[in-house]
């Protein structure tokens, strides 16, 4: 068997493991604790436990910022955009990874530019563009535009996935007469899918979050997505902190699901790729 | 034994990498055109548009006159934005400097220890991403709450148990802002490289291992040996990534010493800087200076990740 | 796999398409929607009334008020008016902030078109106005003046009442200090730097000189480096042992906080801040005195210097101007200005009207009286970087100790000399 630890190094390695756990969720708890306080009181303590807890603020924010249509809308924006940035990727990545052809470094870099530069940098001429295909107050603009701001991350990860499969693989795949796109599915895809899993819940969780666009795009209520939505607590000079954590509360409880299932993907994926 | 396994691992990666197929054109078109499509329209296609507007005089939102490297000369010559603009990129420098000694170090560390530990292991993983999963805005808040002078609990904390000395302004003070924003920005992203690091764990063959052990290898020589090579392509992705995330570092940045890096710009970054010339007090000039300075951003961050990109495939290859 | 992929992401984007077939249309019978944007989100159900009272007496146009966070606002507003289903009233900043869209030529001139701005306060048009054309491109709606605010029952528990002279100020705040209460709620944190300024208004307009100075500076013959105005900044230097400590680790709902539950006694800001104040303790007594000129003011007499907060202009590429034209003429009525000062507790710029609180109705009293420029955002704000910004970052590192009141000032100067020419 394998050598273990010996036990008091394995009790520090418990203790900074567990001691962090503690550390990266308590903040957390701040944010659900406000939630359940009026605004008075988060404004002359802000740290302070609720005196008596109410679910109010969740009632306001549910009727009075019609909550359920902005998470729909995110809901169908955040996964379309997700769903298509990544498919597109993943099989924008394969050729540059794996195949060999002239002007296979240049697209590389030519996908990898889009990372660099600031989603706000673009925001004047992605307006006239939306504008001009009549995509303002859309959730479709919306999702194309989200959808292509994941290529440049997707494809730069997804190539790094593919390049480490060992070549024998689709070698010998090709011996038995494969045809390319046969291979590129039933046998890379599948070996990259906890990549997929990781790609996808990184896309999501900026776009869930994004404020910026929906802003400038997006001008009717019923097509609001939930940042869009909560930004109506932040006034010029005063903030509705209850209803704005309430909100915030809500919008990340459907994170954590995500998580959850994202991250039995990656390690289903972790295991097979242990046992094979 | 372990140069079995290295060897063999070199030959995996040589007929990986060397002697690659070539497509035909019609199948390359259908994997590569869709992404192709949407990326140009919606993405390429402005960004470029917005690099033109930096080459141009702005009234508001209308175009003026061409201006050849105005915008650029105002950003190296116009006071403030000559000093401001220096001041942010060796802000940035050490943001990405600080986040790959503590956020990666501390990511590695907890996908090797994380790697074969037992119960617990699933929520653990779940705990050190969830920050991640609250809005940077959100985390910025929260964290300046806590770190509050007056009536935040860390500061009480540190009374209580003594070391009221050590109870600083932290974000009043331009000693202590910038560290506390790059542990915080660590604190929510250390799950990111965790979690790559440990696909990355994951994907090396026991054998490798079981191979260094009967060679009579130490724990330590293993790692430096066996594992740290194999994680090389990991490694690389995981530092242009953070690279190219730090230098466009804005939300929590902006949440937690504000649009002007406070306090006195010892916060400053470029994003912020962009953030103030295209939407806070950029006037009738805002398009135009801020376009350039994303420019210049964009010919930095690019120009140092293709370097980056390179180099860590080099050395793959040469590893491996 | 590849292919669950992709029917999934077709399937979700048929279903996105299907929610993005076209909105409403806008005439409902022969009834016009106008869309009214502002930067106002807490203000929907004040705006709900006060246009409640406009459609009555206009039964043919109904009036959407669409309200944007406020920190992105500019930039929504900007891409809104140049393209479709933008606005056909907004809200507009005043002064320099308003310049992108009059040079970018997206806003209505009112000028003849408007014919009650002639009753308007000039001081207040001048935010309206074009910088290089002069053309008044909108309504004013409301001024801030800036004063101390303080909190009675703190005051009558100190033995202190309002100060007559600088001395007695400094005393009082000596006095509250060693009774364990901050004196100053004020904040220099992050994102609270644009108090400074306001605060430096507050204390120091007096001080350097005031309307006069403004008009000196404008004409060239003096300069932000006058002894005068560097006295004026030294004064917060002076009043920092007064304000709470740390001080640049202080945000703006710290301050608000201190002032709403007692814990500091007065709070040097604009009337903006009074509704937040209250809504944070409605019974909280607060009174507001003018700062007593310092000891070797040139100006002799207390100030309240003031500014116009904004205006409602009309959108060129609006498809029912008319009807626009219609609601800002409208908000130019003492009708509106009443509603607006009553619904918002705000300082309606609408002349004749009357702020029904007491305490508003003082600082209106003042202001009318008293009222000077706050110069570093009325005057310095057209070209970049705006005085203000300079000298809120300046004033900041002052109070940590790591620049001079004098270095203030000359940085101040040397930013505002990158693009203002004197006479202009």
């Amino acid at each position: 068997m394998t050598a273990r630890h010996r036990a008091p190094g394995r009790v520090a390695v418990h203790l900074l493991l567990w001691g962090y756990a503690v550390v990266a969720l308590l903040p957390l708890v701040v944010m659900v604790l406000n939630s359940l306080r009026p605004t008075s009181e988060i404004f002359t303590a802000p740290l302070g436990l609720p005196a008596s807890p109410t679910l109010r603020s969740y009632g306001r924010v549910w009727t009075e910022a019609s909550f359920g249509a902005y998470l729909l809308n995110s809901l169908v924006v955040t996964c379309g955009a997700v769903l298509l940035g990544t498919a597109v990727s993943a099989l924008a990545a394969y050729p540059l990874a794996r195949y060999d052809f002239a002007g296979n470094r240049v697209l590389g870099a030519y996908f990898l530019a889009g990372l660099m530069l600031p989603i706000r940098l673009g925001l004047v001429p992605i307006f006239y563009l939306m504008d001009s295909m009549g995509l303002i107050d859309s959730l479709l603009g919306l999702t194309l535009l989200y959808a292509a701001s994941g290529v440049p991350f997707c494809v730069f990860v997804l190539s790094a996935f593919y390049r480490s499969l060992p070549g024998e693989l689709d070698e010998a795949a090709r011996l038995d007469g494969a045809g390319e796109f046969r291979i590129f599915g039933q046998i890379m895809l599948p070996l990259v899918r906890p990549a997929l899993a990781s790609v996808m819940l990184f896309q999501f969780v900026p776009l869930w979050h994004e404020f910026l666009y929906p802003l400038v795009l997006l001008r009717s209520d019923e097509r609001f997505t939930i940042p869009r939505g909560l930004s109506q607590f932040f006034g010029e000079y005063t903030t509705d902190w209850s209803a704005l954590f309430a909100g915030l509360v809500l919008a990340t409880a459907p994170l954590f699901v995500l998580f959850v299932l994202a991250t039995r993907q990656i390690i289903a994926g972790m295991t097979a790729g242990m046992s094979k | 034994m372990v140069q079995t396994g290295r060897l063999s691992a070199r030959r995996a990666a040589r007929t990986g990498a060397g002697r690659r197929y070539v497509p035909r054109w019609r199948v390359l078109a259908v994997f590569l055109l869709p992404a192709l499509l949407l990326y140009s329209v919606f993405i390429v296609y402005p960004l470029v548009t917005a690099l033109d507007y930096s080459f141009f005089e702005w009234r508001g939102i209308r175009q003026a006159g061409f201006a050849g490297l105005g915008n650029y000369r105002d950003l190296f010559g116009v006071y403030p934005y000559d000093q401001q603009l220096w001041r942010a990129f060796g802000h940035n420098a050490l943001f990405f400097a600080g986040t790959m000694l503590i956020q990666n170090t501390f990511g590695l560390l907890f996908a090797l220890l994380l790697h074969r530990y037992g119960r617990g292991k699933r929520f653990l993983q779940a705990a050190f991403t969830t920050p991640y999963l609250v809005d940077p805005l959100v985390v910025g808040y929260l964290w300046s709450l806590l770190l509050n002078p007056t009536f935040g609990p860390v500061n009480s904390l540190l009374d209580a148990a003594g070391l009221d000395s050590w109870a600083l302004p932290w974000l009043g003070d331009t000693r202590t802002a910038l560290p506390i924003v790059i542990v915080v920005n660590a604190w929510q992203w250390v799950g990111f490289p965790m979690l790559l690091f440990s696909a990355a764990l994951a994907g090396i063959p026991a054998e490798y291992h079981e191979a260094a052990r009967v060679d009579g290898a130490s724990a330590r020589q293993a790692f430096r040996r066996v594992t740290l090579p194999l994680l090389t392509p990991a490694i690389g992705v995981v530092s242009v990534l953070t690279f190219i995330g730090n230098f466009n570092a804005f939300g929590l940045v902006y949440a937690m010493a504000g649009s002007t890096g406070s306090p006195a710009g010892s916060t400053d970054v470029l994003g912020l800087l962009f953030y103030r010339v295209a939407f806070v007090e950029g006037g009738t000039e805002a398009i135009g200076r801020s376009s350039a300075l994303a420019v210049l951003m964009f010919v930095f961050i690019f120009g140092v990740s293709l370097l980056a990109g390179s180099y860590f495939r080099r050395r793959e290859r040469r590893l491996l | 796999m590849i292919k669950r992929w992709i029917a999934g992401a077709i399937g979700v984007l048929a279903v996105a398409l299907a929610a993005c077939a076209p909105g409403g249309g806008e005439a409902d019978g022969d009834k016009v929607t106008l869309s009214l944007w502002s930067w106002r989100v807490e203000d929907v159900k004040a705006y709900e009334k006060i246009l409640a009272t406009f459609e009555k007496s206009h039964p043919k146009i109904h009036v959407e008020f669409k309200p944007f966070q406020a920190t992105e606002y500019n930039t929504i507003l900007a891409t809104g008016l140049s393209g479709s289903a933008g606005p056909d009233v907004a809200q507009l900043r005043a002064y320099g902030g308003l310049q992108p869209l009059v040079e970018a030529g997206r806003l209505v001139p009112l000028d003849g078109r408007v014919e009650a701005l002639s009753g308007f306060d000039a001081k207040l048009l001048e935010g309206a106005k074009g910088h290089k054309d002069g053309k008044i491109y909108g309504v004013p709606f409301a001024y801030q003046t800036l004063q101390v605010l303080y909190n009675k029952k703190l005051f009558g528990d100190n033995g202190i009442r309002p100060p007559a002279t600088w001395d007695d100020m400094i005393a009082a705040a000596g006095r509250l200090k060693a009774a364990g209460i901050t004196p100053f709620a004020v904040a220099a944190g992050p994102d609270a730097t644009w108090t400074l300024p306001i605060v430096h208004e507050i204390f120091g307009n007096a001080r350097y000189g005031s309307a006069r100075f403004r008009d000196a500076l404008l004409s060239g013959a003096k300069k932000f480096t006058d002894p005068d105005f560097t006295a004026s900044i030294t004064l917060l230097k002076d009043l920092e042992p007064y304000f709470p400590k740390n001080v640049v680790a202080v945000k703006i709902p710290d301050v608000q906080a201190l002032f709403a539950t007692g814990k500091a006694a007065m709070y040097p800001t604009g009337s903006f801040d009074l509704a937040p104040v209250l809504a944070a303790n409605p019974s909280l007594e607060v009174g507001a005195f003018q700062v007593p000129p310092p000891p070797g003011s040139p100006v002799t007499t207390p100030v309240t210097p003031g500014w116009a907060d904004g205006s409602f202009g009309v959108n060129a590429g609006s498809a029912h101007q008319a009807e626009a034209l219609e609601l800002v003429r409208w908000m130019a009525t003492p009708e509106f200005g009443q509603l607006y000062a009553s619904e918002l507790k705000q300082l309606s710029a609408v002349p004749g009207v009357t702020p029904s609180d007491p305490l508003l109705a003082e600082m209106a009293k003042n202001y009318a009286a008293n009222g000077a420029p706050y110069t570093l955002l009325v005057d310095f704000r057209y070209g970049q970087p705006n005085g203000d910004a300079v000298f809120r970052d300046e004033v900041q590192k002052m109070l940590i100790g790591q620049t001079e009141p004098k270095a203030v000032a000359e940085s101040l100067q040397k930013g505002v000399e990158q693009w203002f020419k004197p006479g202009d």
